[in-house]
């Protein structure tokens, strides 16, 4: 799960006046033309540093997140309360380690090693997507991150699918397929509270109050200017706007709230007569604060895996092999 | 501060600076997996180990988790050798080699030509 | 089905129940990613193997329901090895080690059971527990042979569960009926097949058996008497459970 439509201003602000100065104007148009054609880019391509590091940073960010995304998950794992749910839990929460594995390989086939990223996640420095600082604190919230969560994150991810980075397509092509697993086991537990006791209706209600607004702030605030006709566009790392993501998100998934009689905290969440969904302000505020680390959850999310890797060094040391080489994966 | 997750409140969280060192991942390998009988082995990615048991376990749960599977290779990645996409022109082809292709060979006009020719003159 | 029957199925079903809920706490939290997914994917087996004995022991599908988030810690007939918690890695792999021995070659035993279910099953599990085990076997040798603290921290781990471990063989109420009915060898039967199976392995991974005769095995679980973990355990297990009785499906 994850989207990363969002791209963090600190970036931004740190993007070049001029992001292709000194590159090699042959090679660019070369490259420009094959992504035009609709070919994708691999890793032994020639591409410029801009798009290097665009990529680095996205791909990372997303294996981050799934990594960071299995604890407020993982928090119900123990508790799952059925047989069922209990497996279709362990298996959910795998597969997005599963998911971290695959786009730390994509990632790093652009030249930042596996131990790179992984110590910038530590150290704060990268960042992941923002509505995993926020806690799981009843099961029902396990059912709408799977849901809604996964539901936006699938919105993000098969648009992605379509970019120009090889290794990334591939690594979604296959996420994706997992996915649409985590969509209706998330779906199926979701439909169970509805649909049960009052008490289980009334945990859901409270869980959709409070995730109502991480999961608007997920595809990130509206892009500045219009995103359509940029660099990141034209190269196909960018492939839609957020708000343009956010959207076709609140289409396919507000009516299949609404239709079990619950609703989202918020009256002004409609759909115009242009087909524009239309929602109270969400105060970007708090979405910023929280991606700057004070968020109820980021302290937590980063020391339990500064523990895990901590705790794991002495197995990782113990495998080391002498006559091993730090080469790039291949694809 | 208590966790929502009893896992978290049964071990000691570091909020000290904490790092992998370069090393600690291995090396990659590259995964090769085979769905049937019959069926090529297909590459669908990598994984990083120590060695290539190693490599071979990770590649089973990894890539043999979700699919049907009979069978893996692992292989170094640093064992591979490949062509750059830089010389992909080397496959290209200047003219239409239809000499070795089964549509550059018909000779269906010939036969019929020589059947009408030969039912003609009897 | 006799009680001695349902005694044996019940304590094998308990045993997997509680290690899988055990490992699964490893998602998220493991060494690195790739044993997060091997745990997660043992943790599902065992749940599942489990999840396909309590319904053996009852058809009704709502009885392994009860059996797994309603049933007293008494009536629990795990041995006390399944119930620590997962601690450092370096225990939960010798668990892992010692336990999947065992439990391959029960299953093994099991394929020639006079009771046709068990047989059955015992064949469906071959080969996750084939891997169970090949998983646990590459570990072990390589940490046994890595470096000076992984050496000691295996050493220690073994020691440490070994006692534990014996508790696996623990007699049971009505093994004499399940062994003169050729539904199972015996206890004794599996701990010297499993013996014969983890000391070579043991060697070559460069660790020190102790000597056997010095250690006490660590029961009670067999006969309803827990370490101070489980009922904690299920505590948490249940806590959504418990917190919404009049609820029917989850």
């Amino acid at each position: 799960m994850y989207g990363n439509g969002y791209i963090s201003p600190e970036e931004t602000a740190k993007q070049k006046p001029d992001p292709l100065a000194g590159e090699d104007l042959q090679q660019l148009a070369l490259f420009e033309e094959r992504i035009a054609r609709g070919e994708k880019i691999e890793p032994q391509d020639w591409m410029p540093k801009e798009y290097r590091r665009q990529l680095i940073r996205m791909i990372e960010q997303h294996a981050h997140s799934e990594v960071i995304g299995a604890l407020p998950e993982g928090t119900w794992i123990t508790r799952a309360p059925s047989m069922k749910r209990k497996l279709a839990l362990i298996a959910k929460v795998q597969d997005e380690i599963g998911h971290a594995h695959l786009l730390y390989n994509a990632a790093e086939t652009l030249g930042k090693s596996r131990e790179a990223m992984i110590n910038d996640l530590l150290s704060g420095k990268s960042k992941y997507s923002n509505v995993f600082n926020y806690p799981a604190t009843t099961w029902a919230d396990v059912t709408v991150i799977g849901f809604l969560i996964d539901g936006a994150a699938i919105v993000n991810q098969v648009i992605n699918a379509k970019g120009s980075y090889g290794p990334y397509c591939r690594a979604l092509e296959r996420i994706c397929y997992e996915e649409s697993f985590h969509l209706k086991q998330g779906h199926d537990a979701l439909v169970h509270l509805a649909v049960g006791t009052k008490e289980q209706r009334a945990m859901l209600q409270d869980a959709l109050n409070r995730w109502y607004r991480p999961i608007i702030h997920f595809f990130g605030p509206s892009d500045k200017a219009s995103v359509h006709g940029t660099l990141l566009m034209k190269w196909k790392v960018k492939m839609a706007s957020n708000d343009d993501m956010r959207n076709q998100f609140l289409d396919q998934y507000v009516p299949k709230i609404r239709e079990l009689g619950l609703d989202f905290p918020d009256p002004k969440l409609n759909k115009n007569a242009e087909g524009v969904w239309e929602f109270s302000d969400p105060n970007w505020d708090e979405f910023f604060a929280t991606i700057n680390g004070n968020g109820p959850c980021n302290a937590e999310r980063l020391a339990v895996r500064r523990w895990a890797e901590e705790h794991g060094r002495w197995v990782r040391k113990a495998l080391i092999n002498p006559s091993q080489k730090q080469v790039l994966p291949l694809s | 501060m208590k966790s929502f997750d009893p896992r978290v409140n049964r071990i000691k969280p570091i909020e000290e600076k904490t790092e992998m060192n370069i090393g600690e991942a291995w090396e990659p390998y590259e995964v090769f997996h085979q769905k049937k009988r019959g069926d090529h082995h297909i590459h669908v990615g990598s994984v990083h180990a120590p060695n290539a048991a190693q490599a071979l376990l990770f590649a089973k749960e990894q890539y043999g988790r979700r699919q049907n599977c009979v069978n893996m290779w692992v292989v170094r990645t640093a064992d591979v050798t490949q062509f750059q996409y830089d010389d992909a022109d080397i496959f290209e082809t200047a003219i239409d080699k239809e000499y070795r292709e089964a549509y550059g060979f018909k000779v269906r006009d010939k036969i019929n030509a020589y059947k009408k020719q030969q039912t003609e003159s009897k | 089905m006799t009680p001695a029957l349902y005694n044996f199925i019940l304590k094998t079903a308990d045993d997997c129940f509680i290690l899988g809920h055990r490992n699964s706490e490893w998602t998220g939290f493991g060494p690195f990613m790739e044993e997060d997914i091997a745990f997660a994917s043992m943790a599902q087996d065992k749940i599942g193997h489990a999840w396909l004995l309590y319904k053996m022991l009852d058809e009704n599908a709502a009885a392994a329901e009860t059996l797994a988030f309603k049933r007293a810690e008494k009536d629990f007939k795990c041995c006390h090895f399944v119930e620590q918690p997962i601690g450092e890695y370096d225990f939960s792999l010798m668990r892992h080690f010692l336990f999947d021995h065992a439990d391959q070659l029960r299953y093994e035993m099991l394929m020639n059971s006079s009771f046709e279910p068990l047989a059955h099953f015992a064949k469906k599990f071959k080969g996750e527990l084939k891997y169970h085990t090949m998983h646990a076997d590459t570990f072990i040798l390589q940490l046994g042979n890595g470096n000076e603290e992984s050496k000691a921290r295996m050493q220690s781990a073994l020691n440490f569960c070994l006692p534990l471990a014996l508790g696996i063989f623990e007699v049971y109420e009505g093994e004499q009926e399940i062994i003169s009915q050729n539904i199972f060898a015996g206890e004794k039967v599996l701990q010297e097949k499993w013996l014969e199976k983890i000391l070579p392995i043991i060697k070559d991974a460069g660790l020190q058996m102790p000597d056997m005769a010095t250690l006490q095995a660590v029961n009670g679980g067999r006969h309803g008497f827990h370490s101070d973990y489980l009922q904690p355990l299920l505590k948490e297990m249940r806590e959504v459970v418990d917190a919404f009785p009049d609820a029917i499906e989850w």
